[in-house]
């Protein structure tokens, strides 16, 4: 043996030593694996500590050590710590391994002697592995300054402002004619009661105005390629039919166009816009956009009264929708929430009995810029109700919808029932499982709301009904609910019914993470790198997340997500390049028979194939290392760096000499 | 030595056959009591009986007349949010009452209970005046009448028959049942 390598066992407190002798490992190591190279084998109470890596490296420019087995926790831990006090040593970092006797040993035996005896299989393992380790050197990508930021909801404004305003160049794409989001639907905003509109529009103005952002509404990415740093982004601008040159928002064009349709979006179908409109008045980009299947023009080939009438000659019937590549170095997701459908709960009666409403109607109805002017009346459009019910977790906490908590409804509802008491006097009932008010001056929001004497029935809704049983409820939408903390069975007659609709991942949430190379939970939430340490990143590098595309959360904390991924993406952009993990699969072109099944294998898109060659070949930068290909390829032409059959089989040969050497033992 | 399990691991471990959530994972809605529509001749909420069994409480859940008022609809367990088949508990609890002879003294449920499995699997059918007979005693002499001229007044309309219609291949219907229950001795 040529190489000189040192084993390191660490007790880990009693997280090791409690179950292996450690001692008497270290001790195995150093004299029967000598044969296999080791020179020097110790054992150290915390191995992570800087004493226990001064240890180690000491031993390296002592000793002249070539290759380092550590035996302590998972890699996913420590490596990195590890590898750098090598490298600090003069080491290679990629010749020392990380064996994990803690995970996959300690922790999950009871046996002291037998897992004594398997902790020095995994040394052993890990010794005869790391003798076939090479140097590796990481690979240098550089970083690309722009960003795109998808969605322009309050998260993916906040973004944008913030990597703009530190002077870098922001793609900003919606899908709608406007950015604002849902927010901009909303009236007031909790707990304190702000005008929504006051403290976005605003922002949505700065947006507007911004030189370093590039607004790109009524537009779709289409197609995402590339790799940190340089990601070339395929975006689909739809036609608006509106020369946005000319265009002065003057809005004469709505205001002859004489085609009414339902506002489904904006106005979540309570009121009406016309064919060529923009969702509200403080919509930034002020252009309109023609709403191509409704206008009359499109559908009869007549009509063109905005085109007479548009004073700059702004309307452009002949636009096409248009394609644009852009490249960017980082993304930043923030697509938002879908509500969930109320319709499927057939039990609460929405679209069935007239005056159930969701939380969007409602907010829509309260907003003074909606379509009722912010009365707050029943579908009929003027009777005002003087008894109104709230129901809360419509659609969350449920295993026959979404099993979550929405986290954003019982603060929701609290403010409906302020609104509905402030603006109408009506008796109001929330009706809760669990009252959640778990963030800073929520629950001061919710004593605020027993002060003001709404009624609070703890019990799930089992029924709305309209038919009645006895007088009283003639005419009126019937409650029926266990109030559960007087145990009855009750018949509550009210005029007007609030579902405090949960919020769920957008319907192509699956696709856009497909296209982006990002992954889902089962909920259709986007996955974060880490649920504590880490909730803005995902697994694939260069794409953020915030907003409620990672989990239902409330406006601050869209905010607050907002902006970390924006400071993530600037420090990402200030390192002008980044170094990634060496740990990469490679085709043997010689071997490669061009069968392409690892084309469609790779998780990352990281394989493209030669057509004029006929071979496969991995992208080292958008490669994770894997191994999938590497499993897969029929002909054996693919190994991972890192992970080649040399090591693995060595490996499993360490693991097995223990073994054999037992049986002589007993 | 025999282990005494806890009366709640009693009752779940008698639940394994409706395959839905353990009671354990009750959020305490009340949407089963909310739904039900034999809840007010029920002495408990089937939400308090789902707290009690978790108590422990089983001299109180046995003595109740909650799970023999359970008309079986089923509409509680389709709208449990915690996905629990509360319904079927409803069923763990009669069996397990009947097997230990633990309910409360005087109740018709089991009676009742009885005598309509007994009239199926004899008849294949259910047939009112069979089961209204086991109710007679405890009616007052003037509900008595009152069934019988409803009854009457249905035989001759020819809504009713005077005798219970058996099916056909009533013994195939008997073999399945047999899969389950011990007829021999019951029928």
């Amino acid at each position: 043996m040529t190489e000189k390598i040192g084993v390191y066992v660490c007790h880990c407190g009693s997280n090791i030593a409690g179950v292996v002798t450690v001692a008497e490992v270290s001790q195995w190591a150093g004299e029967e694996l000598a044969s296999e190279g080791v020179v020097i084998s110790r054992d150290y109470k915390f191995m992570c500590s800087s004493l226990g890596q001064e240890l180690i490296q000491k031993d390296i420019q002592e000793m002249g050590l070539t290759r380092v087995v550590v035996a302590a926790c998972s890699p996913h831990l420590h490596e990195a710590t590890f590898r750098t006090a090598c490298k600090n040593a003069g080491l290679n970092p990629y010749l020392c391994e990380l064996v994990s006797i803690r995970e996959q040993d300690s922790w999950v035996h009871t046996d002291k002697e037998a897992a004594t005896q398997k902790a020095k299989a995994i040394i052993s393992g890990g010794v005869a592995r790391v003798a076939h380790h090479e140097s590796l050197e990481p690979l240098r990508v550089p970083i690309h300054p722009d960003t795109l930021v998808v969605g322009g909801g309050i998260a993916g404004i906040q973004a944008a402002l913030e990597i703009a305003d530190a002077g870098f160049h922001v793609y900003l794409v919606e899908k709608e004619p406007s950015i604002g989001g849902h927010m901009a639907q909303f009236d007031k905003t909790f707990p304190t009661l702000d005008c929504s509109a006051c403290i976005l529009t605003p922002k949505m103005v700065q947006v507007g105005s911004h030189p370093n952002i590039t607004l790109l509404t009524w537009s779709e990415v289409t197609k995402v390629d590339g790799y940190v740093g340089s990601f070339a982004v395929t975006i689909n601008k739809k036609a608006r039919y509106v020369n946005t040159d000319t265009c002065t928002g003057c809005g004469i064009c709505w205001e002859k166009c004489p085609k009414k349709v339902r506002d489904e979006v904006f106005e979540v179908g309570l009121g009406n816009r016309k064919a060529v409109y923009t969702p509200f008045p403080q919509a930034v980009p002020k252009y309109p956009v023609i709403d191509a299947p409704n206008c009359t023009y499109f559908i009869k080939g007549t009509c063109k009264a905005c085109e007479k009438f548009c004073p700059t000659g702004a309307i452009n019937f002949e636009q096409k929708d248009e394609e644009i590549t852009i490249p960017v170095g980082n993304i930043i997701l923030a697509t938002g929430y879908d509500l969930f459908d109320a319709k499927r709960i057939p039990q609460y009666g929405y679209g069935r009995l007239e005056n159930v409403f969701t939380s969007l109607e409602f907010e829509r109805l309260s907003n003074a810029a909606g379509p009722t002017g912010g009365n707050i009346v029943l579908r009929d459009g003027k009777t005002v109700p003087k008894a109104v019910a709230i129901v809360h977790c419509v659609g969350s906490r449920d295993q026959n919808y979404n099993p979550y908590c929405s986290s954003i409804c019982c603060m929701q509802s609290l403010k409906f029932a302020h609104l509905v008491h402030e603006r109408t006097g009506a008796e109001v009932y929330n009706f809760y499982i669990d009252i959640r008010t778990p963030s800073k001056g929520y629950e001061e929001f919710y004593n605020r709301l027993l002060e003001e004497g709404t009624n609070f029935v703890r019990g799930k809704v089992a029924e709305i009904s309209s038919v009645a049983r006895v007088p009283e409820e003639q005419g009126k939408l019937v409650i029926q609910v266990e109030d559960t903390l007087i145990g009855k069975q009750r018949r509550i007659p009210v005029d007007m019914v609030i579902l405090s609709t949960g919020i769920q991942a957008r319907h192509d949430a699956k696709e856009v993470a497909k296209m982006f190379g990002i992954s889902c939970s089962a909920d259709n939430w986007y996955i974060e790198r880490h649920p504590k340490l880490d909730p803005i990143a995902t697994m694939t590098d260069g794409i953020y997340i915030a907003g409620c595309v990672q989990g239902p959360k409330d406006i601050p904390a869209s905010v607050a997500q907002g902006a970390a991924a924006a400071a993530r993406v600037l420090g990402k952009i200030q390192q002008k390049e980044i170094s990634l993990e060496p740990v990469r699969a490679t085709v043997n072109q010689e071997q490669c028979s061009g069968c392409r099944i690892c084309n469609d294998l790779c998780p990352f898109n990281a394989i493209l194939f030669h057509e004029e060659t006929m071979v496969s070949e991995v992208n080292p930068a958008l490669c994770q290392g894997c191994g999938t290909c590497v499993a897969g390829c029929p002909a054996g032409a693919i190994s991972g760096t890192g992970f080649s059959n040399d090591q693995i089989l060595s490996q499993i040969n360490g693991l097995l000499l223990l073994r054999i050497t037992d049986q002589e033992y007993a | 030595m025999a282990v005494e399990y806890p009366f709640s691991k009693v009752i779940g471990d008698m639940m394994y056959a409706s395959h839905q959530n353990p009671i354990t994972d009750c959020l305490q809605c009340g949407t089963c009591s909310g739904t039900c529509p034999a809840i007010e001749y029920m002495d408990f909420s089937p939400r308090k009986i789902i707290g009690m069994i978790r108590a422990n409480l089983k001299e109180d859940v046995l003595s109740s007349n909650t799970y023999w008022s359970c008309a079986s609809c089923y509409h509680c367990t389709v709208r449990c949010p915690a996905g629990i088949d509360i319904a079927e508990m409803m069923y763990a609890l009669k069996r397990y009452s009947m097997w230990k002879s633990q309910f409360k003294e005087g109740l018709i449920g089991p009676d009742f209970s009885e005598s309509f499995v007994k009239m199926i699997v004899n008849s294949g059918r259910s047939y009112e005046p069979i089961l209204a007979a086991t109710y007679l005693p405890k009616y007052s002499a003037s509900a008595i009448v009152q069934e019988a001229l409803t009854a009457s007044g249905l035989v001759f309309s020819g809504k009713m028959n005077l005798f219970p219609k058996k099916i056909k291949r009533i013994k195939n219907l008997q073999n399945v049942v047999r899969r389950i229950l011990p007829l021999g001795e019951t029928s």
